[in-house]
């Protein structure tokens, strides 16, 4: 096998080619003809197919997507046992080869792009642009861990060497690896968590969300047919029960997780409190929440900052974790914002995710749509909606809204809402803006609309989140380009799609050999 | 393809040495041979360039003098090399009296080169200016400069403009002397009110993968601008814009001008890009359309290189696409050259206008036209205000048949143009630039 190519992100699809949105379309009504998918069980070689967990089209609820089998605590220890028993082959397999099966895996996707962002269409209710991103994220994590993999193994950090001893820095994997997955990017973010514990020669167990079993189901396809052993991955479609009793299950050693705050840290209790039957500190990852705030400038350019705030707000309903749910405007150019704002809301194409263009779809349940409801309720009972759109009937839709003046402790302007209202504050100037978005406990993503070169300074310098985007959306982080991840209560800092994400699925160990022997050194 | 025979190349030589004669002297206008020195200046240091294109853009969004001063300050900053009048202009930064003086003298700079690009704030204002070149034997084409428009209430803003624009320039050329050149082609009679549109500012709705979309949206507006053309004989010309939005705005002009009503005018045009690479399909597309919609008068295409290939080029890179536009400069001029016989030979179907400030692509297509029998009224040459004036001065001194595109704005909503006319003209690969640097007339007239 020749060496692998330096990275380079899988190129979207070019939407704006009505050719490419015709094979798109084709394929949708070739899916439609499959569905229901069948979702199985899957441990080692047995799959157990089953129907208690169907999953619903959230544009369309009536219609199924995939039907999958609820796994069992039972299912839960068997699905570790194998994976625990596949682990040591797993991790003495040549890195080349782990690699090997992540490309492979890309390249399995890659031949069914088409197929696989219509699934998140229906699955998830994601609008195009934004299913073939994910399709392409998926590939990306794959192509991405595979050489972050090689680099870990064959190039490690070097250590200070004296004449006649030898130090050397590897890394081993940790073991068997939980892995618990949101719906919101169905394919890219349990493809990425699962790839780089494989790559790193850990062994993988997929608990997928619940009302993505489908597109779970993608990604141990995926990988298996890229050359995974079957003992070395399994996938446990179910519910929040099945990822609690996987995450505490004591041979399990890492837990990699993204999803909400509440869950989140329920991981990190648990795994802290586990019986050390195992002998080993379960490590969590944790990806969670954002309250994710975009600060403009009197001196931004508005025809930039309207459709990148609307954008960052409002595409896929704001369920992502990057999503913009607060603007602080300077005071001098707040009016302006607003009704810009307001007015591009009006014209904000929302509908069913299948129709291209489509830039707000439905949000992913009804628990969601009634949880929008509640917030934007509150938001009108205390301050002023500026604007906001009927939904469309039929689906889970929930109706875009802008809000504004409302007191400082307000829940709006607090909680994360994964849902499509944004609140805007005017301030006297970005050193109070600052101040707000200190004083929140999430630091996610963020975004600056200025242009004097000295306040992108100042700014860059006192903020705290993951994420900075400046002059731009602040969504759409890519692969190697904008690796990924929040501090504080948003995650454990760890960076997807980065230079050291990998470094949370391994231990290091350090050999120091002496090399002198009646004073021969033998080097 | 079919199209007229390529010009024999001593034609097309001994044409651009003419036109070249009839240009004034470097130096014959003193404020812009200092415009163009500092622009050779700032073309050799990207940073500097940057830096003051970037100052240029946000000028109207600053809120007093002292601010201006304060964000040039912020710029030359990030300057690399220190020359010492940045040194200076830094140093003046540091006091509010200092900050007061250059945030002055760095606003009129740019209102003045401004006003170089952008002929006035609105079309009334633009009357004697507009009546001038008239007199001088040019015709204009007026373009309503604008921010962008993301909301519906300003796009019905600025149809709304277009509609007084059309309405000013039928006062305006109203009582102008008779200038037949300007009036009639082998076609028939040209109107003189002209007015150039951009369909990204007549809707909100322009999004690259749903062109159906920002179709709809701006029909009503467009439809609404065409009968308000017809009605005052003026020409409506709808403007090209990026990759993004091209397969909108042809579905839009070809769909609307096919309804009966439009049958029989307004006069009308949209433009083709010679830099896509699928700009042959396009005019194949048009010319199909055009030979099956029988319309009086008949469309009229203006060529044009392409106004945004950096954001094209750096787009598709960014995204991992191939680019839609040429990659090398040469690959533009030819298929502008081969477009031009394509164009010529479709006539009387369709009418021409050349767009262009390359005196190459010019003298070819000048060369071309008469090699197909045709004379030199009967082509139309175009050119934009602040950067083709002195070749358009020339041409038409020659005879030729020579319209000005004029944008009409204030700064705020003219920045973004002037930043791309800037940009333009100090771009290492453009005709402008190389010409103001001296290169030899053999060079510049060159078959690409
Ligand atoms: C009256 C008028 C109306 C216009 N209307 C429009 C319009 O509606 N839409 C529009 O897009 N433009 C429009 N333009 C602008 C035009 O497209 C060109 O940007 C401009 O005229 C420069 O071309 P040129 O032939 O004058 O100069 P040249 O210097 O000969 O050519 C410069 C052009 O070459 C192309 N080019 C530069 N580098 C490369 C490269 N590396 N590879 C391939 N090609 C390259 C670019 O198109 C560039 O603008 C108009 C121009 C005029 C004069």
């Amino acid at each position: 096998m020749s060496p692998l190519e330096p990275f380079r992100n899988e190129p979207l699809a070019e939407l704006r080619r009505g050719t490419e949105r015709a094979r798109l379309d084709d394929a949708l009504a070739l899916l439609d003809a499959r569905l229901p998918l069948r979702v199985p069980v899957w441990v080692g070689t047995d799959r157990r197919e089953g129907d208690a967990l169907p999953s619903t089209d959230p544009g369309a609820p009536d219609r199924v997507v995939a039907l999958a089998a609820r796994a069992t605590t039972g299912d839960v220890d068997a699905a570790v046992a194998a994976a625990r028993g596949a682990f040591p082959a797993w991790a003495a397999t040549p890195v080349n080869e782990r690699a090997d099966a992540l490309v492979g895996a890309a390249a399995w996707m890659r031949g069914r792009r088409a197929e696989l962002a219509a699934l998140c269409v229906r699955e998830c209710g994601k609008p195009w642009a934004e299913a073939d991103a994910d399709v392409a994220e998926a590939i990306d994590f794959f192509e991405y861990y595979a050489r972050g993999a090689i680099a870990l193994a064959k190039r490690p950090p070097q250590l200070v060497q004296v004449p006649g001893e030898r130090n050397t820095l590897r890394y081993a994997p940790r073991g068997v690896c939980a892995v618990i997955a949101p719906w919101n990017f169905p394919l890219a973010i349990p493809a990425g968590m699962v790839a780089a514990a494989l790559a790193t020669g850990n062994t993988a167990v997929l608990k997928p969300a619940e009302q993505a079993p489908g597109c779970g189901l993608m990604v141990v396809e995926a990988l298996r047919a890229g050359g995974v052993p079957a003992g070395a991955l399994a996938l446990l479609p179910g519910e929040g029960d099945a990822g609690a009793a996987l995450a505490e299950h004591p041979d399990v050693t890492t837990i990699a997780f993204t999803g909400s705050g509440a869950v989140g840290l329920g991981l990190l209790r648990a795994a802290a409190a586990k019986p050390p039957r195992a002998g080993s500190l379960t490590r969590v990852v944790a990806e969670m929440g954002g309250k994710n705030c975009v600060l403009v400038d009197a001196d931004a350019d508005l025809d930039d900052a309207v459709p990148a705030i609307v954008h960052s707000a409002f595409a896929y309903a704001g369920q992502k974790c990057s999503a913009a749910s607060r603007v602080l405007v300077h005071e001098a150019a707040a009016d302006a914002l607003l009704e810009r704002l307001a007015g591009a809301v009006e014209v904000l194409p929302v509908g069913q995710p299948s129709e291209h263009g489509t830039v707000a779809g439905p949000v992913i349940e009804r628990e969601a749509q009634e949880r929008v409801a509640r917030y934007a309720a509150l938001a009108a009972d205390t301050g002023r909606v500026v604007t906001t759109r009927a939904a469309p009937a039929g689906g889970w839709f929930a109706p875009p809204t802008v809000v504004t003046d409302l007191p400082a402790d307000h829940p709006v302007l607090h909680d994360e809402i994964f849902g499509p209202v944004l609140a805007v504050e005017a301030v006297r100037d970005l050193d109070e803006a600052m101040d707000r978005v200190d004083a929140l406990p999430f630091a996610l993503t963020g975004g600056l609309f200025a242009r004097n070169p000295r306040t992108i300074e100042r700014v860059t310098a006192r903020s705290p989140v993951g994420n900075l985007y400046v002059n731009r959306g602040i969504t759409g982080a890519m692969v190697g380009r904008q690796p990924f991840g929040g501090n504080r209560l948003s995650g454990t800092g760890t960076k997807a799609g980065g230079p050291d994400y990998l470094l949370q699925f391994v231990e290091p160990r350090v050999v120091t050999e002496n090399t002198m022997r009646h004073g021969l050194v033998v080097d | 393809m079919p199209g007229a025979a390529p010009p024999p190349e001593t034609e097309v030589v001994a044409i651009g040495r003419e036109i070249a004669a009839a240009l004034p002297a470097p130096g014959r206008h003193p404020v812009q041979a200092i415009d163009t020195r500092a622009m050779d200046l700032t073309s050799r240091d990207a940073e500097l360039k940057a830096a003051l294109f970037r100052f240029v853009d946000v000028v109207p969004a600053c809120r007093s003098v002292d601010d201006l001063a304060a964000h040039l300050v912020g710029f030359l900053g990030e300057v690399d090399s220190q020359t010492p009048p940045l040194r200076a202009a830094m140093k003046m930064g540091d006091s509010r009296a200092g900050r007061a003086a250059l945030g002055t003298a760095a606003a009129a700079g740019v209102k003045h080169m401004a006003r170089r690009f952008i002929v006035a704030e609105d079309p009334g204002a633009a009357r004697r200016t507009l009546r001038r070149l008239w007199r001088d034997g040019t015709s204009a084409s007026v373009d309503l400069l604008g921010e962008a428009t993301v909301t519906t209430a300003e796009a019905d803003r600025y149809a709304a403009r277009c509609g007084e624009a059309l309405d000013a320039l039928t006062a305006i050329y109203g009582d102008v002397p008779a200038r037949p050149r300007l009036e009639r082609d082998g076609v028939g009679a040209l109107p003189r009110a002209n007015l150039s549109v951009k369909v990204s500012a007549l809707t909100p709705l322009l999004k690259p993968d749903a062109p159906a979309m920002g179709q709809r949206d701006a029909a009503p507006r467009l439809r609404e601008l065409l009968r308000h053309a017809r009605d005052t004989g003026a020409h409506l010309h709808v403007d090209m814009e990026s990759y993004d939005s091209r397969e909108a705005i042809t579905d839009l002009v070809i769909d609307v001008l096919s309804e009966d009503e439009f049958r029989d005018g307004p006069s009308a045009g949209m433009v083709l890009q010679a830099y896509l690479r699928d700009g042959g399909e396009l005019l194949d597309r048009v010319l199909a359309w055009s030979a099956a919609h029988e319309r009086t008068p008949p469309l009229t295409i203006r060529l044009v290189k392409g106004a945004y290939w950096d954001h094209e080029f750096v787009e598709a890179r960014q995204h991992g696409w191939e680019p839609p536009v040429w990659e090398h400069k040469a690959e533009s001029d030819r298929s502008f050259e081969a477009l031009t016989l394509r164009l010529l030979d479709a006539r009387p179907a369709v009418r021409v206008a050349i767009a262009s400030h390359n005196l190459r692509s010019v003298a070819h297509a000048i060369a071309a036209n008469r090699a197909s029998g045709g004379d030199d009224a009967g082509l139309e040459l175009q050119v934009l205000r602040g950067l083709g004036d002195d070749l358009g001065h020339a041409l038409a001194q020659l005879g030729h048949r020579v319209r000005v595109y004029c944008p009409v704005g204030d700064l705020v909503a003219g920045m973004a143009y002037l930043v791309r006319r800037l940009l333009e003209n100090t771009s290492n690969e453009s005709f402008l630039a190389e010409q103001a640097r001296g290169a030899a007339l053999d060079d510049l007239l060159a078959a690409p």
